[in-house]
């Protein structure tokens, strides 16, 4: 039980991180991303390969990758989503799930569809806390989540840049008056959301084993653990994908592995009938 | 109807069902050409809800799925043929998607889309874990009882390609006559400005409910079509996400919201995945049908939003 609840705990932090970035793209420019899962993946196999044909720490790429997602997810923005900033129409939800597939199939032609798994000197350690089993690189990986979720939510509230982006999300014509380049500002939000997208990435390859459509099979828990927070709240998403994992876990240790998604499914139909804006969204958003 | 339409339809539709009796055909086409029918009958269903009310579903899966298990469940448990059984599964998907839309149509289009992705991959779960009733991941498959019309089994594949060709000009017919009527109307009218709808008085969330309830039984009687034709049905070929995904390429293509657009669409797309497919065979490259999809939809939606259709009506409009 209890085992069950740290690891869901800690699982669900990298959850949490790997929505972020999803939520935060939704909050400031109403683009629904479903290429972020495929991103995350993208920034799997760059810190795969850091490693094992640089032998660089995946650690180290904590820093490097989302910087390599970012530029990626800049020139997407730029060619893609742009044109759809501010309404989530039908197109705009076709491209981003085009955008996922070219992604994940260049992905396939250029790493093959196999299934690897990174194998570092301290991915697969495990440590013994009071009768808990954590696995090294979870813990790795919560501390990391952790860290994001409150950086980028004292960025968000704290800084010009974070004003900014607020202030375009509220209104991006009035932002324009005052003096606020929406372009730029939109550019550089998309930029930070998968550049989060990189992040999660890095920590979810020293434990998680992968192949190209790992992104894709990750997004539903990243939806739903977005909608259980607040579509386009960047904490909630985190506290979400806590949830998720712990629903998630518990379900697995009590009742069964394979089905271990299902309630989350009908956690995310409960919440959209009576509570769509989620936990921490706010109801005029909607 | 105008009679060149009647011409052209009635005219292709002939051409087709007379497919099969080029003398030594090889069975393999008229497979092709009832393939391609599933394919155009699919994104007729989804045109009703995605382009005539501008709600994008992504877990239309959902719907074939589930009517392809219920008709095959019905004839291996219970000996019920499958003309009866096609009405349990066409109902049964609709009442699926009143139930979704019960859920998702009060809150905004973009919850709906999400809604549908979760469901279609719930559903994937839930019937790779229900073994004894979904065969698991191998899949289901229905009794084999040689030519048997009371069981809708024909040896050939020729009998398909008839009844998939009048459901085809019957869903093109029906859509035809969708456009015009009020429910179309109100459909429409939801899809361009939901507000506007509402205050001329539309009621917005019925309407949403009754075009998918709709969408998903013609999509359940595909799903129905589709079984009877291969005898198997298996999760991923059900309710996989790579399938609701194809399911929009033919309205898409064609010209979302136009009751010609997903045949001519479902044309294009199935010569494409044709090509691709030998394209991914010879080269021996995985992925690369995929990325022939991704890269086509993302063409469609960002360069020519209005599909064929819209480039047809264009070139019409413009004074020679």
């Amino acid at each position: 039980m209890i085992q069950a609840l740290i690891s869901g705990l800690l699982l669900g932090g990298v959850y949490g991180l790997f929505s972020m970035g999803f939520s935060l793209a939704f909050g400031v420019m109403r683009i629904i991303n479903f290429a972020h899962g495929a991103m995350v993946m993208i920034a799997m196999y760059l810190v795969f390969y850091a490693y094992t044909l640089l032998g660089i720490d995946p650690l180290w790429m904590v820093l490097l990758a989302p910087v390599a997602i970012a530029a990626l997810g800049s020139v997407v923005y730029v060619g893609v989503y742009r044109r759809f900033v501010g309404r989530t129409t039908l197109q705009q939800l076709l491209a981003a799930i085009a955008l996922g597939l070219v992604l994940q199939s260049l992905a396939e032609l250029a790493f093959s569809p196999e299934t690897r798994a990174l194998r570092n000197s301290w991915g697969s350690h495990y440590i013994l806390v009071g009768g808990v089993f954590l696995s090294y690189a979870q813990a790795i990986a919560f501390a990391v989540a952790v860290i994001c979720v409150a950086l980028v939510e004292l960025v968000l509230r704290f800084t010009r840049w974070g004003q900014a982006i607020r202030a375009v999300a509220d209104d991006a014509e009035a932002a324009e008056i005052v003096g606020q380049n929406a372009q730029a500002i939109n550019l550089g939000a998309f930029g930070l959301a998968t550049g989060l997208a990189g992040v999660a990435g890095t920590v979810l390859v020293t434990y998680y084993p992968f192949n190209p459509v790992v992104g894709f099979s990750l997004m539903p828990i990243a939806l739903i653990a977005t909608v259980l927070g607040g579509l386009g709240s960047v904490g909630g998403a985190f506290l979400g994908g806590i949830i998720c994992g712990i629903v998630q876990q518990m379900t697995s240790a009590l009742w069964a592995p394979a089905l271990q998604d299902l309630p989350l499914y009908g956690l995310l139909l409960v919440f959209l009938a009576f509570r769509p804006y989620g936990l921490f969204g706010r109801r005029a958003a909607h | 109807m105008r009679r060149r339409d009647l011409l052209v339809g009635g005219g292709m539709a002939l051409a087709v069902a007379l497919v099969p009796f080029i003398p030594g055909i090889n069975s393999y086409y008229i497979s092709v050409i009832v393939r391609a029918l599933t394919f155009i009958m699919l994104g007729q269903a989804w045109n009703v809800i995605a382009g005539l009310g501008g709600q994008l579903s992504l877990g239309h899966g959902v719907f074939f799925g589930v009517a392809a298990y219920a008709v095959a469940f019905l004839f291996n448990g219970f000996g019920i043929s499958p003309w009866l059984g096609l009405w349990v599964a066409m109902a049964l998907s609709a009442l699926l998607a009143l139930l979704i839309g019960l859920a998702t149509f009060r809150s905004r289009g973009v919850y709906f889309a999400l809604a549908t992705v979760a469901i279609s991959l719930g559903f994937e779960k839930v019937a790779r874990f229900l073994t004894a009733y979904t065969g698991g991941d191998a899949g289901l498959a229905v009794n084999f009882r040689g030519t048997a019309p009371w069981a809708m089994q024909f040896r050939g594949p020729a009998p398909f390609l008839w009844m998939d060709l009048v459901v085809v000009v019957g869903f093109y017919l029906f859509t035809r006559w969708l456009l015009r009527s009020r429910l179309g109307l109100r459909l429409q009218a939801v899809r361009d400005d939901e507000d506007a709808a509402a205050a001329s008085g539309v009621d917005v969330f019925a309407t949403k409910m009754v075009g998918f309830a709709i969408s998903a039984a013609m999509t359940g009687l595909a799903g129905v079509l589709h079984v009877q034709f291969y005898l198997a049905i298996d999760p991923g070929t059900a309710f996989g996400l790579f399938q609701a995904i194809q399911i929009q390429l033919p309205a898409l293509i064609g010209g979302l919201g136009t009751a010609a657009g997903p045949i001519l669409g479902g044309a294009i797309a199935i010569l494409l995945s044709e090509a691709t497919n030998w394209w991914a065979t010879v080269s021996k490259l995985q992925g690369a049908d995929t990325l022939v999809y991704g890269v086509v939809l993302l063409g469609v939606v960002l360069f020519a939003p209005a599909g064929v259709m819209g480039f047809l009506r264009r070139k019409r409009a413009t004074p020679r």
